[in-house]
């Protein structure tokens, strides 16, 4: 299967909240209770029921109120740390799309995808035990379809497409209105990239990673410690062995009669 | 004294001794187990047999509870036995005669070095691993580099905890051959001890504690 591309061009936004209702009527997730925050944004944040989020920035700068809307989901990276740290095979795949799709079936609990997903999207139920985020519609896209989000977006902030296509899109986009393509890093693709406004600082936004990569911690952990368990004990059980064979069982020394023990 | 005396032996561990060394053995041995099974996909084996990877969470998480308690009792009753003393310098020095033949061993106490090393190493790992244990149980509250890390010194602790395991394991069994009884019974020969806590039994004789 071909490599898809979300791209979502931060200049188009209008904060309708359009891929949030699609969202949400396609993956059938509940509506959740909210109330008035003094925000734009609602709900607040992500959920196990919200995937979706178009969250609100307000911020002063010297030449005025800046603000700006942005499509909060699941980055869906190349490399996903998410996975890494999955201890249930199944639970969180890679597929061939890019998408990286949870399967609530597999599914333990134990949250170690939350603590390391570098983008903070995966969110957690109490009540099923389970993890949820985005799929990128794998459902979908699968079918020849672009997610729901896409299909719902009315100002062509979101496009879906080939990774190749997208990629160029965004960077001449970004250099047509002067703005940039995040994340930018060609070590830690996503197959979900933004064309940020010029005028948007980055690092002012809620909930956005400036530098985002895989947690090294995450790295010692799997590609470190974990050989390292098997090695010591292997390691040291063959030591053993060879103790065994070569030296022998360490024997209680008899003491001769009225004497110094013997060595 | 629970036991009844036998003839040439010595007892060398109580009743409440053995239970609590099983419970922290047992427990660290199958936490083990089972963290290897959800660590290594590969290894599908381990909690398939167990009941699937949901039940082998919980059953790592109870392992880790009771391992916890047993590490707390084991802690406070081999604190004294597993201070080091000056001759231990002299013992570890000459490898304590396992390696290569040793003619100035000092008489051990209840423990020796080796032991006592041992003690202090899973003592501080196993606290170590306890603490991120209960961090990555619910990792949400504390803050997110905090938890990172919990993961990768729980893994850490494995490592040289295991690790040490195997070498006490055959250094219990096969390496000294009339200790393993001791975990089982409590007792052990008098040759035994003579040979590997001369200190200890020097010092029990000297206070006349009927064993024999």
């Amino acid at each position: 299967m071909a490599e898809y591309i979300k791209l979502i061009d931060l200049t188009k936004c209008t904060g309708c909240r359009a891929c949030q209702v699609a969202c949400k009527q396609w993956n059938e997730l509940p509506a959740e209770k909210t109330g008035f925050t003094g925000s734009l944004q609602n709900p607040k944040d992500l959920s196990y029921n919200t995937w979706c989020l178009i969250r609100y920035d307000e911020f002063e700068e010297a030449d005025g109120m800046k603000w700006i809307m942005r499509h909060d989901a699941c980055m869906h990276c190349d490399w996903p740390a998410c996975v890494k740290a999955c201890p249930s095979p199944g639970a969180l795949v890679k597929t061939d799309s890019g998408a990286v799709v949870h399967n609530p079936d597999y599914c333990i609990g134990c949250k170690a995808c939350i603590v390391a997903c570098p983008f903070d999207i995966p969110r957690y139920s109490e009540h099923d035990e389970k993890i949820a985020k985005c799929t990128l519609c794998f459902n979908r896209i699968t079918d020849g379809k672009a997610p729901a989000c896409v299909t719902a977006c009315p100002t062509g902030t979101l496009e879906f497409g080939l990774k190749e296509d997208m990629l160029k899109k965004a960077h001449a986009r970004a250099a047509a209105v002067g703005g940039s393509v995040y994340p930018n890093n060609p070590k830690y693709e996503t197959h979900v990239i933004y064309v940020i406004p010029g005028d948007v600082k980055l690092a002012a936004l809620q909930h956005v990673n400036p530098n985002p990569k895989m947690p090294a911690t995450i790295l010692w952990w799997k590609n470190l410690f974990k050989p390292f368990t098997l090695i010591g004990m292997g390691g040291v059980a063959g030591l053993a062995a060879l103790h065994y064979f070569i030296k022998g069982p360490h024997l209680v020394e008899k003491k001769e009669e009225g004497g110094e023990a013997d060595v | 004294m629970s036991s009844n005396a036998r003839e040439g032996m010595v007892y060398v561990s109580t009743a409440e001794e053995r239970i609590v060394h099983w419970l922290l053995a047992g427990s660290c041995l199958f936490a083990l187990i089972t963290g290897l099974g959800l660590m290594f996909h590969s290894w599908e084996i381990i909690p398939t047999m167990l009941g699937g990877y949901y039940a082998t969470k919980w059953m790592h998480i109870f392992a880790g509870i009771v391992f916890a308690i047993s590490l707390v009792a084991a802690s406070i009753m081999w604190w004294e036995h597993c201070k080091f003393v000056p001759d231990d310098l002299k013992w570890v020095s000459q490898a304590g005669g396992y390696l290569w033949e040793a003619h100035d061993l000092p008489p051990c106490g209840m423990y020796n070095a080796g032991q006592k090393m041992f003690f202090w190493f899973v003592f501080v790992f196993g606290i170590i691993i306890v603490l991120s244990g209960i961090v990555m149980f619910n990792p949400l509250p504390f803050p997110v580099t905090l938890a990172r890390w919990a993961y990768m010194l729980h893994v850490m602790g494995v490592f040289v905890i295991a690790s040490f395991f195997v070498i006490h394991l055959y250094l219990g069994t096969f390496g000294n051959p009339g200790t393993v009884q001791i975990m089982f019974h409590g007792w052990a020969t008098r040759e035994y001890c003579e040979f590997h806590k001369g200190k200890w039994l020097a010092e029990r004789d000297s206070k006349g504690e009927p064993s024999e």
